[in-house]
């Protein structure tokens, strides 16, 4: 190892006290400030009262000035302990990051990648978390206690190869060893507290500016110049902690991108995957403003990043990404269009179609006073909800001979026999549609509920994000057909042509099957304005049913959508 | 060993003959100086013997993981695989090897035949759709991945660590502590391919 332990340790010391100086350094000048404003203003004012000229600036002496300078190094203290003790989960906190979901067939592959690379670093020990959003980005943070944490969202999750995910966990864990990631995370992380008040200060002024130019607050007068004193006060720490940022230096990315190399012995993969990243949208507007040195790649596009020169160097926190990419491809002894059509070709990736589920054929003719009506299929039959065990039925192509009472009928008779004992209502975890026990299924690597009789899924709200995201499943024409159907009937709504409602009434809504003790309806609504698929939403439980095939079709929406737009 | 103790007599002897004060004190702290920093390298060179130590353990711990998963790949491809049941039998075969197999090199060689057998299982489960479409398959074959994943970086991370030991034991001045405390050199746990290594045969 070129860059052994403890030049590592060194290294790590000398820029923590380094941060931890410049933070009791921060509080000594701002105390010092204070008092000498305050005792000046004192003396101006008995000056001013007893009519004698004789005023003179006041500035501490010695002794004071120790005492201003313990009580900075108090409340530092204060400060750097309330910061690095509850480091870990308030960045989880702001990033809204979210442990992983061992059901998860993709976090499974995750939680393996990562004690993988844990190995291969000698057994540090490394925790996973996801960002749920279809950005591409990664992140790692650690803290004194030696807990440390990588994360990656679920953009990254889906589109990014095993080989690709594991040097980007590569390039987190070598941060996390190298101990940039303790530095990255205190540093960014120590001023983040003041930013919370900051902002609740900003809104009580404005609340109060406009109460007083409304001509009521007269005697908030002073009220308001003393917010505006805290304002400035804190924003000055808002740019104490730009200024810190400035220490942070871009260069350890590139180490970073190293040690992922001796450790992955992989460095075209991580070429591959930093130009995916950057290729996607990588998280600008998410709420890691202030967090972005934590990331592989600034989640912000910004010209500096990509300059080289005294002032990139000072404000950046990332190195240019040509540069990293070039430095990788010398290692791969390869070049870029390699890494350009490999991606590229990732994106038309072959995928798994759906195989057309067969639809229940079997259908029967149902006797309704003394009429026989039909042929329904068993969905439609369990809906009417006048079929009773003792109605009479015939199977379609069965003949004379399979004319009998509902109770007899091998598949009809099941399904009523449900309805019965649950009174009507939809059992836990049931169909809502036709009351048969719904199916674990594996779609897109996640366990969603399935219905084997319609075909309709019954999944969580925050998974039918992550399905989105993933791109697995391929589609039939057949699909991608109703797709372009709904497409051209949600721009017919648009210009007011036609109906814009789903249809609700309190008949035809289904229970919540997750719901049943409160006996709770799902409501009907369309997934979204641009998307006009209806669906049925339980708001209490977030869970959603889809009908059949409708799931897919708002998928295939969804990426048509996303690809015109790459286009 | 001992002749350390007497170094620290030289001084005395020096003081006794008459030499400068001085002197003597320059050469107390010379020798004291080389003994600090003989401890300094004799403490890293511990270091790196408990790394090795520790990377062979981890190598051991994925290896006892990969045996332990096997059972369940054949219990799992049987059903779908009815004609390829030497395939299977050798694999079976070659993870008792493995179990087996005791003493650094029988270890090895085991092992890399119990690799070269499950490559050529995965290369016959292509043939198989429905196989690789069944769920507890993919999970076994994802399984199995990262464990092989996990043994080649924690061989890669041994053998870094004993190519570390061996240049600390033969270089200048390490190799004068290493000698004296009994600091070997350790082997490399080798991979031996065997689609690298089988020669052509020729014939004339």
């Amino acid at each position: 190892m070129a860059y052994s332990f403890t030049q590592i340790e060194k290294d790590k010391t000398r820029t923590i006290g380094f941060v931890f100086s410049f933070l009791v350094g921060f509080y000594f000048l701002s105390i010092l400030f204070i008092v000498l404003l305050v005792s000046n203003f004192v003396q101006f004012q008995v000056a001013a009262n007893s009519h004698s000229s004789s005023f003179h600036f006041i500035f501490l002496d010695f002794a004071k000035t120790g005492m201003v300078f313990g009580a900075a190094l108090i409340i530092g203290f204060c400060h750097w302990q309330y910061t690095t003790t509850t480091l870990i989960s308030k960045i989880i906190k702001v990033l809204q990051a979210e442990p992983l979901d061992p059901k998860d067939t993709y976090h499974q592959v995750f939680q393996n990648i990562i004690e993988e690379v844990s190995v291969a670093t000698g057994g540090q020990k490394m925790q996973g978390v996801v960002l749920p959003t279809m950005a591409m980005n990664a992140f790692a943070i650690a803290d004194f206690k030696g807990q440390a944490i990588i994360g990656v969202t679920e953009g990254m999750l889906a589109r990014l190869s095993r080989a690709q995910l594991e040097a980007v966990v590569g390039h987190e864990a070598a941060h996390i060893v190298s101990g940039d990631s303790l530095i990255t995370s205190v540093t960014t992380s120590l001023f983040e507290m003041y930013s919370g008040m900051l902002e609740g200060i900003a809104h009580v002024l404005k609340s109060t500016t406009q109460a007083s130019s409304r001509g009521r607050g007269r005697g908030s007068g002073g009220i308001l110049v003393l917010l505006v004193l805290i304002y400035c006060l804190l924003s000055i720490t808002k740019l104490m902690s730009q200024l810190l940022r400035m220490f942070l230096s871009r260069e350890k990315h590139y180490r970073a991108d190293a040690v992922a190399v001796r450790l992955t012995r992989d460095p075209l993969s991580l070429a591959e995957a930093l130009y995916a990243i950057v290729h996607h949208w990588r998280g600008a507007g998410l709420p890691a403003e202030e967090l972005e040195a934590i990331f592989i790649v600034n989640p912000a596009f910004l010209d500096r990043d990509e300059k080289t020169g005294l002032l990139a160097d000072l404000f950046s926190t990332h190195p240019p990404l040509q540069r990293r990419l070039q430095i990788l491809l010398n290692m791969a002894h390869s070049d870029i269009q390699i890494v350009v059509n490999k991606v590229k070709n990732m994106k038309q990736k072959p995928r798994v179609a759906v195989p057309e589920a067969k639809v229940n054929s079997t259908q029967w003719m149902v006797n309704k006073e003394g009429q026989w009506q039909g042929p329904f299929d068993i969905v439609q039959m369990m809906s009417f909800g006048w079929v009773q065990p003792e109605t009479w039925i015939q199977r379609v192509g069965g003949g004379e001979a399979s004319v009998q009472m509902a109770y007899q009928d091998k598949d009809v008779g099941v399904q009523i026999a449900k309805g019965k004992v649950d009174g009507g209502g939809v059992g836990r975890d049931q169909c809502p549609k036709c009351r048969t026990t719904l199916n674990t299924v594996i779609y897109e690597g996640l366990e969603i509920q399935k219905c084997h009789c319609c075909q309709g899924v019954l999944l969580y709200e925050k998974d039918v994000q992550k399905i989105i995201v993933r791109q697995e499943v391929g589609f039939s024409p057949r699909i991608v057909k109703i797709a372009e159907g709904v497409k051209k009937e949600s721009n017919m709504i648009r210009k007011g042509a036609a109906r814009g409602q789903p249809r609700m009434d309190a008949k035809s809504l289904y229970d919540c099957p997750e719901c049943t003790d409160f006996k709770r309806k799902m409501l009907r609504v369309f997934y979204s304005d641009l998307y006009r698929i209806e669906i049925d939403k339980c708001l209490y439980c977030k869970r959603m049913w889809f009908d059949k095939d409708e799931l897919e079709i708002l998928q295939c929406l969804i990426e048509d959508k996303v690809n015109q737009q790459r286009k | 060993m001992f002749f350390l103790y007497f170094l620290l007599l030289i001084p005395l002897l020096l003081l006794k003959k008459g030499v400068d004060m001085i002197v003597v004190w320059v050469i107390l702290g010379v020798i004291l100086l080389t003994a600090f920093w003989g401890i300094g390298i004799y403490n890293g060179l511990v270091q790196l013997r408990e790394n090795v130590k520790n990377g062979w353990s981890q190598i051991d711990v994925q290896l006892k993981r990969r045996h332990d998963l096997i059972p369940n790949l054949v219990e799992t491809a049987k059903g779908y695989m009815k004609h390829e049941n030497s395939t299977l039998e050798g694999v079976i075969k070659a993870r008792q090897q493995a179990v087996d197999a005791s003493g650094f090199k029988d270890k090895q060689e085991a092992e890399n035949f119990l690799s070269g057998t499950l490559r050529s299982l995965f290369a016959v489960t292509e043939n198989y759709p429905d196989l690789k479409a069944d769920r507890q398959m993919m999970q076994v074959h994802e399984e199995l991945t990262s464990t092989e994943n996990k043994i080649t970086f924690a061989r890669q991370y041994y053998n870094d660590e004993v190519n570390r030991l061996n240049t600390a034991v033969q270089s200048f001045p390490d190799n004068v502590i290493a000698g004296n405390f009994n600091f070997k050199k350790e082997e490399f746990f080798e991979i031996e391919d065997p689609a690298e290594k089988s020669v052509p045969k020729v014939k004339f």
